[in-house]
């Protein structure tokens, strides 16, 4: 039997894999591009929380949400120069340009922080108890947060005029252009979005685990995986796939703890073999 | 699939003919053993394989791969793995390299070619980082885990590998009867059968053509060219460590490619050689390597897509036809 412990905690990883592959997940469906530069924003985000928390005075909360705010900027400037002028331009040409956007942030990052794994304990350190299990808190908040990012994404998409749009250009981007619709514009705003909530999923994720400069690599395939597996650009089956995958690498880990981002990849190639993905 | 057109076809002709260029490259190569000396001479012949294997599935078929460092990989382990375990014999060691390389293709590779774009890069990727954690985590007792293993090779009559000269005889005939092959290859209908799925898969479809058969074919090609690259690389070194696996090291070849002209064999070689000299000589005066490799990047996609090798063709055609 598998132990709540396990199952908790594949809640946790699938409710940041979930914050983390929303926004690349929009960003293939409306541009078509594979934004290998998603981890900038991911890892940017928690090196500012652990350089904002000394400053004051180890206030977790304030501190993530100022590094989040601080990511925006980075994600505005990424799609200003770089990934504007990737419209339209051949997919392959815009994974090296987002890759090269990667290495050069990732480079900046090692730059400025160095290269030595920083940790960061857990901010609350409290454990609830539900019926003789034992959980710490922080995890259940990090659940809670990501259903509430999802529910506000739900409610955005739903019934704000921006979300209708991005929703149409998902489906038609040449319909809503047609419309007279400037749709760059809801892009752009997409791209920063998705970088936005990379950095909530960079600070969410950094009391779990240590934050170095390539933290976010290996999370990003395993985000590449939640997207293939949920459908590219498919807002309710990135969340499905992201729990679903978060409860594959907590039963996986918890067998043989090493295999868990493997077995990953290997749900995603099963899912590709039974459902080929021409893009 | 109508194999009687594809026979038919007559090739394309014109271009440089291949014995030419092969004595080009293996005489450029040899030009380069004063300048830089024969170790690295090596070096750039062993990755310079790598390349072409590299290019004939993105520069000729446009599938991008994200996850070369895999076949690359499987070569290294397979070729080192076989010295440790059945025999030192190193043509036996290389050739179990290239069988290893061609079975990895053969069994990714159905599953693989049914995607395209940019879920062909990051599949690869996914079995790469797969592979690398097999190789690093998951058998370190055969392996060697992060430490690596070293693999001694036996001398088969006077032909002893850790012999410089010797071994860079082997390599440039490597690289010449690949490149060789390879060229062959991309001049018959094959090559040009490959091209037209790059240009529009539906359409070659269409004219009753197996695809997937094709693509199979040249995926295969790729891997097994890549894979003894690797296992070329282990006869050079003689030891073995997951950074001949680490996926974080794909960006190498794709630049090379990118730099060279990735649609043209010439391309490869030259994109190969490239890289190893920025690698090999400018990375010296460089602080930021990779931050130097994003920005050159962007500088390629951007503003020099068609690379070294297309700028010098297109700069040759502008001549002849004002001349002409």
């Amino acid at each position: 039997m598998i132990p709540i412990n396990s199952i908790a905690y594949g809640l946790t990883l699938g409710g940041i894999l979930y914050i983390i592959s929303i926004g690349l997940s929009l960003t293939f469906g409306t541009m078509r591009i594979v934004n290998f530069a998603h981890p900038v924003a991911y890892t940017l985000g928690a090196y500012f929380l652990i350089t904002l928390l000394p400053l004051i005075g180890h206030n977790f909360f304030v501190g993530a949400v100022i590094a989040v705010l601080a990511v925006i900027p980075v994600g505005f400037i990424i799609e200003r120069f770089v990934i504007r002028k990737l419209y339209g331009v051949s997919i392959d040409y815009a994974i090296i340009a987002t890759y090269a956007v990667f290495l050069i942030g990732i480079d900046s990052i090692k730059w400025i922080w160095g290269t030595t794994p920083i940790p960061l304990s857990d901010p609350i350190g409290k454990d609830i108890v539900i019926s003789s299990v034992t959980l710490p808190l922080y995890r259940v908040i990090v659940i809670f947060v990501s259903l509430t990012i999802y529910a506000l994404l739900w409610i955005f998409f739903k019934k704000s005029m921006a979300g209708k749009i991005v929703i149409a250009s998902l489906e038609d981007k040449e319909a809503v252009r047609s419309l007279g619709i400037n749709v760059e514009k809801y892009f752009s705003f997409v791209f920063v979005l998705g970088s936005f909530l990379a950095g909530i999923g960079g600070v969410l994720y950094a009391p779990i685990t240590s934050v170095h400069p390539y933290m976010g690599f290996m999370l990003l395939l395993i985000s590449f995986a939640v997207v293939i597996v949920g459908g590219l650009g498919n807002i309710q089956g990135t969340f499905v796939s992201s729990f679903a995958l978060g409860m594959v690498m907590a039963i996986t880990g918890w067998y043989w703890p090493p295999a868990s981002e493997a077995m990953v990849f290997v749900v995603m190639a099963v899912v590709l073999i039974f459902k080929p993905i021409e893009v | 699939m109508k194999m009687i057109d594809v026979i038919q076809y007559k090739g394309n002709g014109g271009g440089v003919n291949s014995l030419v260029a092969v004595v080009l490259i293996a005489f450029g190569f040899l030009i380069l053993i004063p300048i830089i000396g024969v170790q690295r001479t090596t070096d750039f012949i062993i990755f310079c394989i790598y390349v072409l294997g590299y290019s004939i599935l993105y520069g000729y078929m446009g599938r991008l791969s994200f996850g070369h460092m895999l076949y690359f990989g499987t070569g290294a382990y397979a070729t080192t793995l076989f010295t440790v375990y059945f025999s030192e014999n190193p043509f036996l060691a290389l050739s179990f390299g290239i069988v290893a390389g061609a079975m990895v293709g053969l069994l990714l590779g159905p599953i693989i070619i049914r995607t395209t774009g940019a879920c062909f890069a990051l599949i690869n990727l996914a079995f790469n980082q797969v592979g690398y954690f097999f190789a690093l985590v998951a058998f370190p007792e055969y392996t060697g885990g992060e430490d690596g293993k070293s693999a001694a090779f036996s001398q088969i009559g006077f032909i002893d590998f850790s012999n410089r000269i010797v071994m860079f005889a082997f390599a440039l005939v490597f690289l010449i009867s690949i490149f060789y092959v390879l060229k062959k290859l991309t001049e018959s209908s094959y090559g040009v059968l490959i091209k037209s799925i790059k240009e529009d898969e539906g359409r070659v479809k269409f004219l009753g053509y197996n695809t997937s058969t094709y693509k199979i074919i040249t995926f295969v090609i790729s891997t097994t060219v890549t894979a003894f690259a690797g296992s070329v690389t282990i006869l050079n070194y003689g030891y073995m460590t997951t950074g001949f696996i680490d996926p974080v090291r794909n960006v190498e070849v794709i630049f090379a490619t990118l730099i060279g002209g990735p649609e043209s064999l010439y391309g490869a070689i030259i994109g190969g050689v490239s890289y190893m000299i920025i690698s090999n000589f400018l990375a010296i005066y460089i602080p930021r390597w990779e931050m130097f490799l994003g920005i050159a990047l962007l500088l390629i996609v951007f503003r020099f897509r068609k690379g070294v090798w297309g700028f010098i063709s297109e700069v040759v055609n502008r001549k002849i036809s004002a001349s002409g």
